[in-house]
């Protein structure tokens, strides 16, 4: 930093995307990553993948659902989502989100839905809380191959659709240099896988399931997901440092000399270097690399969203934020949050955890 | 003396902001071409002029276009950046730098492509307006914008920025910034009238003319007469201590 010039007088703009974006690119992260984890087990029948895939499928369907949720609370405007629908305009990503987003959670209910219709009728049969709802839902309880893959592949089309509109809309601004690269929806990306084998440990637990192979499976998928968040970071610095790319010199100069930027830099490689040897040393250790894998999806994307608009587009220095305690921030996370538990809850009310976290699905 | 003549400026800066201006020799390289060749039509093309050299950091224009706009307190659609440089080889050790700083209504503006419902748009005569019926406040242009030109307005929860005061000017007014402006640094007019007087001043500026950020490819429509490179992009300092949001909460 220069000290020959000190800001006497200037604007300090406030951050315009919310703590509600972060939640938003976080949940519905896990939820696009949480159904790819679905497929092998629900879709493709591989074996030692039911249960890992039926839990990984409720995952997707907590954090599908609740996502829109936040995205719509950052809306300064909520009540008028539907200019989204009505101004349709193909020069913007965020426009073709509001059109991927329902496809995605269109193919992922139905999808759901008919994975599941078998567990609902199961749970109707056996008379526990909410059966009646279960019966309901269940139509029978049909089993439809032709149509689970169609609707697989749907939301399989719609969740590609969100991976690519939720990176290119932050890679297309130019005037965030630490936006502006090609790499960062690789990494939205791979986190988003990352954390969704994490919520898929944890719920793994939560439901007393005790198969270590399984564990082991997703240990192993995790070693994968964290070496290929290295290497991208490994990329994004030397792109920099070497001066190969002028967008990554411009992103790296940009927030190399704060040191907030610094110890998060530090604190994503550390906490990703750690997920790393723990899975791969001890893989039976599930929910602590659940946790840490969820807590680098969250902090890379907080870390993105809020550290990348404290820099000035044309001030010196960086404008400091503080999360404020209400909607807007604290209240804000802690109800998405809550939110999520109030899904969970009522999807496994009728589809109970340990019914889908049994190893092979009983018959009926 | 609204407008004073250029030849006549050396009636204006006090002298340590002479000693100052020494200190900061103005680059002229930059921008070959002022502004945009006359356009086929016979619109307008609106535009202004900062000529730096004029200001003298009253914030006049600040004050004026917040009453004029009805601008919330703590937000601010122009502001006269100032800052306080050091030199060398003065006798004095700092010399103050002003920047106003505003909407650059931008030919190629990076502001309205990514608007998702197509709210933010520009004008035939080259303003950039927000419709505020069809903003949904989703910020996607304050990210957008190089300049944090843009913010939410706190009051209309909708995208805000200069806008040339387009009011004003659509009912043959000055911008309110410019009526104030009490250096006669600001000068607004149509880039399309060769008789207009900030055709003729770019037209006679011509090679000292810079625009903010022009990497940037923005065409900014705001162009400034002794813009210091140092303070072209985002300006590599000290930041200022003063939190308008936390001031006024
Ligand atoms: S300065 Fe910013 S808000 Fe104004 S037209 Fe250019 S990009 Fe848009
Ligand atoms: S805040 Fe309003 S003007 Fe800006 S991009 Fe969103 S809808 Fe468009």
């Amino acid at each position: 930093m220069s000290t020959a010039i000190v800001e006497t007088i200037n604007v300090t703009r406030e951050i315009a995307w919310l703590p509600w974006a972060v939640s938003y690119f976080f949940l519905i992260g896990l939820s696009c990553g949480a159904f790819l984890l679905s497929l092998p087990g629900v879709l493709l029948q591989r074996p030692g993948w039911e249960a890992i895939s039926r839990l990984a499928l409720l995952a997707a369907l907590v954090c599908g659902l609740t996502a829109p949720v936040a995205l719509l609370a950052d809306l300064h405007q909520p009540g008028r989502f539907w200019h989204f629908y009505a101004y349709f305009t193909p020069s913007s990503w965020m426009s073709w989100g509001a059109f991927f987003i329902p496809v995605y959670l269109g193919g992922l209910l139905v999808y759901a839905w008919l994975a599941f219709r078998p567990l609902l009728a199961e749970h109707g049969r056996s008379g526990g809380r909410l059966a009646r709802l279960a019966a309901l839902l269940a139509c029978g309880g049909l089993e439809s191959r032709r149509a689970l893959i169609g609707a697989a592949a749907l939301a399989f089309a719609g969740a590609a659709l969100v991976a690519l509109y939720t990176g290119a809309e932050l890679m297309v601004v130019r005037a965030r240099p630490l936006w502006h690269t090609p790499l960062l929806p690789v990494q939205l990306a791979i986190t988003a896988l990352a954390g969704a084998v994490g919520l898929t440990l944890l719920l793994k637990r939560l439901a007393g399931d005790a198969d270590a192979s399984a564990t082991a499976r997703l240990a192993r998928t995790l070693v994968a997901t964290q070496c290929a968040a290295l290497a991208v970071g490994a990329l994004w610095l030397l792109l920099g440092l070497g001066g190969l790319s002028a967008v990554h010199a411009e992103a790296l100069a940009e927030v190399a000399p704060s040191a907030n930027w610094q110890l998060a830099a530090l604190w994503a490689a550390g906490a990703t270097v750690a997920t790393l040897l723990l899975a791969w040393k001890r893989p039976a250790s599930g929910v602590l690399i659940g946790l840490l894998a969820l807590h680098s999806a969250w902090m890379m994307r907080w870390s993105i969203f809020i550290g990348g608009q404290e820099v000035p587009k044309t001030g010196a220095g960086y404008y400091s934020y503080q999360l404020p305690l209400g909607p807007e921030g604290l209240m804000g996370i802690v109800g998405t949050a809550g939110l999520w538990v109030f899904v969970f809850i009522l999807l496994t009310t009728v589809l109970p955890l340990d019914r889908l976290a049994t190893r092979t699905r009983s018959s009926h | 003396m609204k407008h004073p003549d250029l030849t006549h400026s050396s009636a204006a800066p006090s002298p340590s902001r002479r000693a100052f201006l020494r200190g900061i020799p103005v680059l002229t390289a930059a921008i070959a071409a002022p502004a945009p060749a006359l356009a086929a039509s016979a619109g307008h093309h609106w535009a202004m002029l900062v000529d730096v050299r004029r200001c003298i950091g009253c914030q006049a224009c600040t004050v004026s276009c917040m009453q004029e706009n009805a601008v919330p307190e703590g937000s601010f659609r122009t502001v006269v950046s100032t800052y306080s440089v050091a030199l060398e080889g003065e006798r004095q050790p700092a010399g103050t730098y002003v920047l106003p700083r505003l909407c650059n209504h931008c030919d190629n503006p990076p502001c309205v492509p990514v608007c998702p419902v197509g709210a933010t748009f520009k004008r035939a005569d080259g303003v950039v307006l927000v419709n505020s019926e069809r903003c949904v406040g989703c910020a996607y242009c304050v990210q957008a914008c190089p300049y944090d030109a843009r913010f939410i307005n706190h009051d209309t929860n909708k995208a805000d920025k200069c806008t040339f005061c387009a009011h004003r000017v659509d009912a043959g007014l000055l911008p309110a910034c410019v009526e104030t402006c009490v250096g006669g640094a600001r000068v607004f007019g149509d880039l399309n009238d060769p008789d207009s007087e900030l055709r003729r001043r770019l037209d006679a500026a011509a090679g000292q003319v810079k625009v903010l950020k022009p990497a940037q490819n923005t065409d900014p429509q705001v162009f400034y007469i002794g813009l210091d490179e140092r303070f072209a992009g985002k300006v590599d300092g000290q930041a200022t201590l003063w939190k308008p949001r936390a001031a006024h909460p």
